[in-house]
C-alpha cells in the first residue's frame, strides 16, 4: 500500500511559512484564521484585486530558517521618540512602557499579552484576514508587533518609532502591530519597515488600529527596503465619531511592494486623510490598494496619492470609495496622478466610487502623463540643463505628498529618492 | 551680434518661416511687428531653441556662434533670453529656487563660481525693485497664481537676474495694463546697455512709446518684409500692414 498525499501549492506555502513562524514564535492564537486560509483563494490575476499584482513566483518562496542578527542600526538617529525595534517579526529592541491595566501601554504585543490578554483581546481586528489569503496567512501565524494603547484623554508628547527590519536571507516575517487611541486621546505614530540589499524574503505584516471617539491618530510609514524581497502590508483602520486619522505613506525604495489600506468610519463626523508616494525604477512594483468605507453621516475624506514609474517599473494604484446609505453629507475627494518616465514603464490606476446615500459630495480624478514640455522648456530656456529641469520637476510634483511628513522624515525620503533617481 | 540668414522653419508639416534674414548689432532694439499668423511667435520660439520647431534651411549666428547647434539649455548660457507671450506655471516649484539653480546652472557651464546666498539675495532684491515684484510673488510656485501682469512682471525679473546678451521679449505687452505696460517698459529701459540687445515683438505700437527702439521690421509671410527707424511703427499704427504686405514693391533691406 503506498499512501497519496496530495497537496495544493498554497497548502504547501503555508505550512512551510507557518513552520518558519513557529519556529520563531507565534504571539497570539491563529487558529480562527487558520480556517480562513483553508478557504481563501491564492491570489491570481484573475482576480480584480490581483489583476497586475502578481504572486505566483512566491508559492515556491523556501524560508531560511537563519540564526538571529544584531538588532539594526539606528534609523533617523535625531528623531526624539519613543522606539520599538523588530528584527524578522521579533522584538529587538526598546523599553516598555505600562501605566497599568487601563493606562498607557507601549511595547510589544507579547508582552501585553502576557499582561492584559483581555485588553488585547477586545481590539478590533481587520476583516482582511477573512477575505485575503495573505491577510489570513498573517493572521493564522502571526508574530510579535507593537502594542501601543493610549488611553482616554491621554495626550502623548512623544512620537512612537515602530521599526521593523528584514535582514538579509531569505527569511519570513508576519508582524502584526495593534494601535488602540483612546476616546480624546491623540497618538504620533510613525512606522518604519527598512531591509538591507541583500534580503530576499517575505514580509507580509498587518497593522490594525482603532481611533477612538474624538480622537486624533496620525500615522507615517516609510517603507524604505534595499533588498529584493516581497513585502504585502495590510493596514486597517476603524474611526469613531468625531475622530482625525490621518495617514501617510512614502514608498522611499521597495522591490516589490503591495499595501492594503483599509479605512471604516465608525461614527457620525470622521474625518480621514490618507496620502502616499511612490517612485518605483528599474523591475520594481509598487501596488497601493486603499478603501474607505464611509458608514456614517457627515464624514470627510481627502485621498491623494502620488507617484512615477521609471523605466521597467510598474505602479498600481486602486483606490475604493464605499459611501453606505445612511452616510448623508459626507464629503470625499480622491486624487491618483502619475508621471510615466520610461518607454517600458507602466502605471495602471482605477477609481471606484460605490455611493449608496444621496445627498453627498465625492470626486475623484486620476491621471496619468508624461512631463509636461512646456515647463520643461520653460525650465531650460533659463539654463538649467535638462536633467535638472527633470529632477526639478519631478521633486515639485510629489512635493504636495511628501511636505505633509515631519520634515526629518521628508528629508529622509527625499534623499533616497535623489539618491535612487541620481538628483543632484 | 546676431545674424540670420534665409531662415525657413516648420512645425509639423507647416513652413512659417521662409527665408527670414535680419540683422542685430549691439546695444540695439529692434521691434518686430507684424499681422496675425505672419511668424513672430515662431521666430521667438526658433532663437529660444524650442524643439518643436525645425530649421529647414539658413542659419543664425550669435556672437560668432552657430546658435542651431546649440540646445535651448546652452542658448541660456551663451545669453540668449526668452520672455515668453504665456509664462508656464509650474506649481511645487518655488519661484526663488528655480532662479537661483537656473542662475547657478549657467555658472557652472559658464565655469564661473556659484553666487553666494548673500550675493544672490542682494540680486534678487535690487531686480525685483526693478519690476516692482511683491516678495510674495518672488516666493510662490512659479508663475502659479500670478495674473497676467505678474507673469509678464515676473519675466522681466528673471531677465534682470540672468543679465542675457540678447533679450527676446515675446509679446510682452499682451495682457498688461497701462501700469504694468509702464512698470515692464522701466525695467526693460534699465536693462538697455551697449552690450545688450532686445527683439521686442510686438502686435501694437503703444509698446514701443515706451521701449523706443532703433529698428522697426515688418513680418509677414514668414519674412522681413519691410524696415525702418522708429517712426516705421507710428505709421503702421496709423495706415495697417496692408500697404507693405500686399505691395513687395516697396519693400527694403
Amino acid at each position: 500500500m503506498t499512501e497519496v498525499v496530495t497537496t495544493t501549492k498554497e497548502a504547501a506555502l503555508a505550512a512551510r511559512i507557518s513552520e518558519a513562524m513557529a519556529l520563531s514564535g507565534v504571539v497570539g492564537d491563529g487558529h480562527a484564521a487558520q480556517q480562513y486560509l483553508g478557504q481563501l483563494p491564492y491570489p491570481t490575476t484573475r482576480l480584480e484585486r490581483w489583476k497586475y499584482t502578481r504572486v505566483a513566483r512566491l508559492l515556491d518562496f523556501e524560508p531560511q530558517s537563519l540564526p538571529e542578527t544584531d538588532p539594526p542600526g539606528q534609523i533617523l538617529p535625531g528623531f526624539n521618540a519613543h522606539r520599538l525595534v523588530f528584527t524578522a517579526g521579533k522584538f529587538t529592541a526598546g523599553t516598555v512602557v505600562d501605566e497599568g491595566k487601563d493606562g498607557l501601554f507601549i511595547g510589544p504585543v507579547s508582552a501585553a499579552l502576557e499582561r492584559y490578554p483581555e485588553r488585547v483581546g477586545a481590539l478590533a481586528k481587520s476583516g482582511f484576514k477573512s477575505s485575503e489569503w495573505f491577510a489570513a496567512m498573517q493572521a493564522s501565524a502571526p508574530q510579535d508587533g507593537a502594542c501601543i494603547l493610549i488611553p482616554e484623554g491621554h495626550r502623548s508628547d512623544q512620537p512612537i518609532l515602530i521599526h521593523h527590519h528584514m535582514p538579509a536571507g531569505a527569511r519570513a516575517a508576519q508582524p502584526g502591530h495593534l494601535i488602540q487611541v483612546g476616546h480624546g486621546a491623540t497618538a504620533e505614530v510613525v512606522l518604519w519597515s527598512d531591509s538591507p540589499a541583500g534580503a530576499c524574503g517575505l514580509m507580509n505584516g498587518s497593522l490594525d488600529a482603532s481611533v477612538g471617539d474624538a480622537a486624533d491618530l496620525t500615522l507615517e510609514i516609510v517603507q524604505d527596503e534595499a533588498g529584493k524581497g516581497h513585502h504585502i502590508g495590510h493596514h486597517h483602520f476603524t474611526q469613531g465619531k468625531d475622530s482625525q486619522l490621518t495617514v501617510r505613506t512614502a514608498t522611499a525604495r521597495a522591490h516589490w511592494l503591495r499595501n492594503d489600506l483599509q479605512i471604516t468610519q465608525g461614527g457620525t463626523g470622521a474625518n480621514s486623510t490618507f496620502h502616499g508616494c511612490y517612485l518605483p525604477n528599474g523591475e520594481q512594483f509598487v501596488d497601493h490598494h486603499t478603501r474607505i468605507d464611509h458608514a456614517h453621516p457627515d464624514g470627510q475624506s481627502d485621498e491623494l496619492y502620488k507617484g512615477l514609474a521609471a523605466d521597467a517599473a510598474t505602479a498600481v494604484f486602486n483606490g475604493k470609495i464605499m459611501v453606505h446609505k445612511d452616510a448623508q453629507r459626507i464629503e470625499a475627494y480622491q486624487s491618483n496622478a502619475n508621471l510615466l518616465l520610461g518607454e517600458r514603464a507602466s502605471v495602471f490606476t482605477k477609481p471606484e466610487l460605490e455611493i449608496y446615500a444621496d445627498d453627498v459630495r465625492c470626486s475623484h480624478g486620476c491621471t496619468t502623463g508624461q512631463f509636461n514640455r512646456e515647463a520643461l522648456f520653460y525650465l531650460r530656456s533659463r539654463g538649467m540643463t535638462e536633467t535638472a529641469a527633470h529632477n526639478l520637476l519631478v521633486q515639485a510634483f510629489l512635493a504636495e505628498v511628501l511636505d505633509g511628513f515631519r520634515p526629518m522624515i521628508r528629508d529622509h525620503v527625499h534623499a533616497v529618492y535623489a539618491e535612487r533617481l541620481g538628483w543632484t | 551680434m546676431l545674424q540670420i540668414d534665409n531662415l525657413h522653419a516648420r512645425i509639423g508639416d507647416t513652413e512659417i518661416l521662409k527665408g527670414l534674414t535680419l540683422s542685430m548689432g549691439a546695444g540695439e532694439v529692434h521691434a518686430i511687428m507684424g499681422p496675425n499668423g505672419s511668424g513672430k511667435s515662431t521666430l521667438a520660439s526658433v532663437l529660444a531653441g524650442r524643439e518643436e520647431y525645425e530649421v529647414t534651411a539658413g542659419s543664425i549666428t550669435f556672437d560668432g556662434v552657430d546658435l542651431l547647434e546649440l540646445d535651448a539649455t546652452e542658448r541660456a548660457v551663451a545669453g540668449i533670453f526668452l520672455a515668453f507671450q504665456y509664462p508656464v506655471e509650474i506649481p511645487g516649484v518655488s519661484n526663488i529656487n528655480f532662479l537661483r539653480s537656473a542662475l547657478n546652472s549657467i555658472r557652472e557651464q559658464r565655469e564661473e563660481e556659484p553666487l553666494s546666498g548673500k550675493d544672490f539675495l542682494a540680486k534678487v532684491k535690487a531686480c525685483a525693485q526693478l519690476v516692482e515684484l511683491d516678495g510674495k510673488l518672488r516666493d510662490r510656485s512659479v508663475n502659479e497664481g500670478f495674473s497676467g501682469g505678474e507673469k509678464k512682471r515676473n519675466e522681466i525679473f528673471q531677465m534682470a537676474m540672468l543679465e542675457p546678451r540678447l533679450a527676446v521679449l515675446d509679446e510682452t505687452d499682451s495682457g498688461l495694463d497701462i501700469d504694468a505696460l509702464r512698470i515692464v517698459s522701466h525695467g526693460v529701459n534699465s536693462m538697455r546697455s551697449a552690450g545688450r540687445s532686445f527683439l521686442v515683438i510686438t502686435h501694437y505700437q503703444r509698446l514701443l512709446d515706451h521701449i523706443v527702439p532703433d529698428h522697426v521690421h515688418v513680418l509677414a509671410g514668414g519674412r522681413i518684409v519691410h524696415s525702418g527707424g522708429k517712426e516705421l511703427a507710428l505709421e503702421l499704427e496709423d495706415k495697417g500692414y496692408d500697404w507693405i504686405v500686399d505691395n513687395p514693391a516697396t519693400e527694403k533691406a
